[in-house]
């Protein structure tokens, strides 16, 4: 008699929420490279991207036109129109419990800690790798 | 040009080129390279500022533009399309990125501004009044050129 067990490999993906909806993401980067690995990587793991930014200004509007339901924006910081840091500042004076995840191609320590001080809540440097993404993503949304 | 300032940028291009795309880069020796110069095909400009000013210019040709960009998105690309335009401005971003980190923990204080991408045959880059130091790097998928002509400001 075959009994019925749960299968123990069964993982609940990172992007479920415990009532079983998908975390939302926007994205916020200049390149589309970056854009499409962030989106196969989150992808993967269940999360809903809600839509892409190209600027800071484009992803502040957009931020204000899906407010509340993003759980999670990710920010690149060189960008033409509006940089990162600037656009996070502006994000945080709308929504203080933003949940922002900077992600830059430069680790420069003042540059982490000004974007931890206005209110990022992690930072990670590129190149992305998918297990350091989704590590990071998942301990901010915990 | 202080070489404080060069050696970050040969090992960031070393580093990265090697983590993304997993293969062998093969260093080979720097050379002056001339005030105006034709690109190889594809041209990645980054400005550089804050202590210095100046420019690094990531080159290749169209060819082995294609093979890396192909390879950092794991498909076939065979032509330089938007994507692979996109994907080789932003290996170019996360050379200097590296690069200006490397370099803030040396105590310089670089800035960098959005990259801006050239292409075709007849491309003359011109950076006056500014030494360029070439650092060319092999791969199995041709030759990649990371041109650094920066200067420090006169205070």
């Amino acid at each position: 008699m075959k009994a019925d067990y749960p299968n123990i490999n069964d993982r609940i993906p990172d992007g479920k929420k415990p009532d079983g909806g998908n975390y939302r993401v926007l994205i916020v980067d200049d390149s589309m490279f970056v854009t499409k690995q962030l989106t196969q990587i989150l992808v993967s793991e269940e999360y809903e991207v809600l839509g892409s930014a190209e600027n800071g200004v484009q992803a502040l509007e957009k931020y204000k036109e899906l407010y509340p339901n993003v759980d999670l924006v990710t920010m690149d910081i060189t960008m033409p129109k509006m940089d990162g840091i600037e656009c996070l500042k502006k994000i945080i004076e709308f929504d203080k419990n933003a949940r922002v995840v900077m992600i830059s191609a430069i680790g420069k320590q003042d540059l982490v800690k000004e974007s931890l001080l206005i209110g990022a809540k992690n930072y990670i440097v590129k190149p992305l790798n998918r297990a350091k993404v989704l590590e990071r993503i998942k301990a901010v949304l915990k | 040009m202080r070489i404080e300032y060069i050696n970050p940028f040969v090992d960031a291009s070393t580093e990265i080129l090697s983590e993304v795309l997993n293969m062998e880069v093969k260093r080979e020796e720097l050379f002056l390279k001339e005030d105006s110069s034709s690109i190889l095909g594809l041209g990645v400009i980054i400005g550089v500022t804050g202590s210095v000013s100046g420019r690094v210019l990531i080159d290749m040709g169209i060819e082995t533009a294609t093979a890396i960009a192909g390879k950092m998105n794991n498909e076939t690309i065979s032509e330089l399309n938007d994507l692979a335009k996109a994907t080789i401005t932003e290996l170019a971003n996360m050379i200097v990125g590296r690069a200006i980190t490397k370099l803030h923990h040396l105590g310089f204080d670089f800035h960098i501004s959005t990259p801006t991408i050239l292409t075709g045959n007849n491309v003359e880059v011109t950076t006056l009044q500014i030494e360029a130091i070439s650092v060319p790097l092999t791969l199995p998928m041709g030759k990649v050129e990371v041109n650094i002509a920066v200067k420090e400001i006169d205070t």
